[in-house]
């Protein structure tokens, strides 16, 4: 468990960096990032609402404290999860932009990415399995060929020929306009449908990373000793294949999960911004543009932790596939 | 103009020379040539770069120029790509975006290369406190998600030239390769002629630069590769995003125009397709060199296939 600790241990540190990053950038950056973000605002907005400059200037830097007084304040307000108001949504809070964004971004790379896996590590396994056989030799090298495509161009190209020419998907938005977001039958089935075309996207670029890390171990599980054993009992050629060498070949994989991940929220952004899909990526594309800074750092922290609980979930996944772990 | 081509300036110029006819043949040059993926990828790759050289002979003198009269023409002989909403001539657009594309990359990469081959192996070969800190940026730096990172900073820039962009790049996406290195470094450190070495009373930074370095060529020059088309996929997706320097021309930023002015939504392929598929016939040219550069590194590797 100390193993578990450490780790731990880390991931606070890691958020940590990127608060301190969040803070350091409008500081260090030429330009005053305070009076760009309220020329965005009417007067009128401004002096309906006295206390906001000095808000916008301990986020984003302009006070006239020591940076030390500004920077305890600053992590003290983000540990309220208070990011002030979002000038692209005046007035509404950062948080509720957040909330609402990031649901939809979160589905589409939860399910993306578990079904990239799935499917990528059982075409991985199959392929070193039976080397030189179809499925090594074409459906891999198309699985690599898609993952080389640049996100954003895979998008625009499923866009075109899936949704526009064959009219297989409905290609903008989360859901049909018209439809108002809740819990009920017409908002989820049309959110379901509208997400397909995304979720195909992810799947199509990350997929060959899977491929290639559970093929390239699984080539070396299968010259080991315990797999020839397997075979020399008579077991079944499938259940040699799942059991013994999959099983073992599995680890390695799983650890190329987190810089996969990242690289998919990445890709996230270009995808979202393509089909004009309202998550967390095209809002902050959107941020960026409208100058509207709170929003944008407090996206940028939200995904940090994204990653970083997703890297939290597949150690506490390697410590149940992986006993050795549990003893250190 | 060599610094297009990064089959000439890749940094491998270590390894001796061969003579092979009247021609002087560098023997890395000749390995990586030999194998068939690697062989495939630099032909495209030089193909792109020749594209991008001779980019002012085959293109309009102002490829932004807006003409309303020829806009939004599918491709043709006189538009072979077609021409944008405003009437631009996508072509020259592409070939003029193919020097700044491949230039930034090449930078970018040349700059992360550097950093991370210094930090990397430096840490891998002092160990304790030092490596201890590089390790740690090195793993902070592979959670904070870099594509929202560089999206963020990009947002604070207000200016966004080439060699802004390819300090940000570097900036940001050293530490992929300073890991590879690291683990690399680490498992040489404790060879005998590492060991000898420093017996002898070289300085550690003689032993980074002089004997570590040069037997992990490969490894840098993978890296290297490595870093060359992520830097080219992330500065074409920001320009995408519209977070590049929009007066300039290149690819990026003519899939923004496209995207945003939603030629695609309207049917039209040709604003897309073609700066998409330089980007990606450019990214598969080194992702193939890469692949061979791995398979020459690790015969183990290339010894499998060839056997399949």
């Amino acid at each position: 468990m100390r193993w578990f600790a450490r780790r731990l241990g880390f991931y606070v540190f890691a958020i940590w960096v990127a608060l301190t990053i969040n803070f350091l950038l409008p500081r260090l950056m030429p330009g005053d990032p305070v009076s760009g973000l309220l020329a965005h605002l009417t007067p009128a907005q401004i002096q309906a609402n006295p206390g906001i400059v000095h808000e916008f200037e301990t986020l984003l830097g302009g006070t006239h404290n020591s940076i030390w007084h500004d920077y305890v304040t600053y992590l003290g307000r983000i540990a309220h999860f208070d990011f002030g108001l979002s000038t692209s949504n005046y007035p509404t809070p950062v948080s509720e932009v957040v909330g609402r964004t990031l649901p939809y971004s979160m589905f589409l790379v939860g399910v993306a990415f578990i079904l990239a896996f799935v499917l990528g590590t059982a075409i991985g396994m199959v392929a070193a399995w039976r080397r030189g056989r179809a499925v090594d030799n074409v459906v891999v090298p198309v699985f690599m060929a898609l993952s080389a495509l640049p996100a954003f161009f895979t998008a625009l190209l499923g866009l075109y020929f899936l949704g526009l020419k064959a009219h297989w998907f409905p290609i903008q938005h989360a859901y049909d306009s018209g439809v108002t977001p809740g819990f009920n039958w017409t908002f989820l089935s049309s959110a379901f449908r509208h997400s397909q075309l995304p979720i195909l996207v992810i799947i199509a670029a990350f997929t060959g990373g899977w491929v290639l890390n559970m093929r390239t171990v699984m080539i070396n599980t299968i010259g080991e000793d315990y797999v020839l054993m397997a075979q020399a009992k008579g077991l079944p050629d499938r259940r040699v294949m799942t059991r013994y060498a999959a099983r073992n070949a599995i680890l390695p994989p799983l650890n190329g999960f987190a810089p996969l991940f990242a690289s998919a929220i990445g890709g996230l952004v270009f995808i979202e911004f393509v089909f004009s899909y309202p998550g967390a990526g095209l809002t902050l594309q959107q941020a960026v543009l409208g100058n509207d800074y709170p929003l944008a750092q407090a996206l940028l922290v939200v995904l940090s932790i994204c990653v970083i609980l997703a890297n939290l979930l597949m150690d506490i996944l390697n410590l149940v596939l992986d006993p050795r772990l549990r003893s250190a | 103009m060599s610094q297009f081509d990064p089959t000439i300036d890749l940094p491998l110029a270590a390894p001796p020379a061969r003579v092979r006819g009247r021609v002087r043949v560098p023997g890395w040059l000749l390995l990586i040539w030999r194998n068939r993926k690697s062989r495939v990828g630099m032909v495209m790759v030089a193909s792109m770069v020749m594209f991008a050289l001779i980019a002012p002979l085959i293109s309009v003198a102002h490829p932004n120029e807006f003409n309303l009269l020829a806009a939004r023409q599918a491709p043709s002989w006189h538009h072979l790509f077609g021409t944008t909403d405003q009437g631009s001539d996508i072509f020259s657009q592409v070939a003029f975006g193919a020097r700044r594309s491949l230039l930034l990359g090449f930078a970018a990469a040349l700059l992360a290369t550097g950093l991370a081959a210094t930090l990397g192996v430096t840490a891998a070969y002092s160990g304790g406190f030092a490596d201890d800190v590089i390790n740690f940026f090195i793993n902070v730096f592979l959670v904070i998600p870099a594509i929202p990172l560089l999206v963020v900073i990009s947002g604070f820039m207000k200016e966004r030239g080439t060699w802004t962009m390819v300090i940000v790049l570097a900036a940001v996406l050293w530490a992929f390769e300073a890991r590879i290195l690291r683990g690399q470094a680490l498992s040489l450190k404790n060879r005998d002629f590492v060991l000898a070495a420093k017996s002898s009373g070289e300085s550690t930074r003689r032993i980074v630069f002089a004997e570590l370095m040069p037997n992990m060529i490969s490894r840098i020059a993978a890296g290297f590769v490595l870093v060359f088309y992520i830097a080219l996929l992330v500065d074409a997706g920001l320009e995408f995003l519209g977070l590049g320097d929009m007066t300039g021309t290149s690819w990026g930023i003519t899939l923004y125009w496209a995207q945003v002015n939603s030629t695609v939504l309207q049917g039209e392929w040709w604003p897309f397709f073609f700066p998409g598929a330089a980007l990606a016939f450019t990214v598969l040219g080194l992702v193939l060199m890469l692949a061979g550069i791995d398979e020459i590194s690790n015969p183990r590797l290339r010894t499998e296939r060839e056997s399949t």
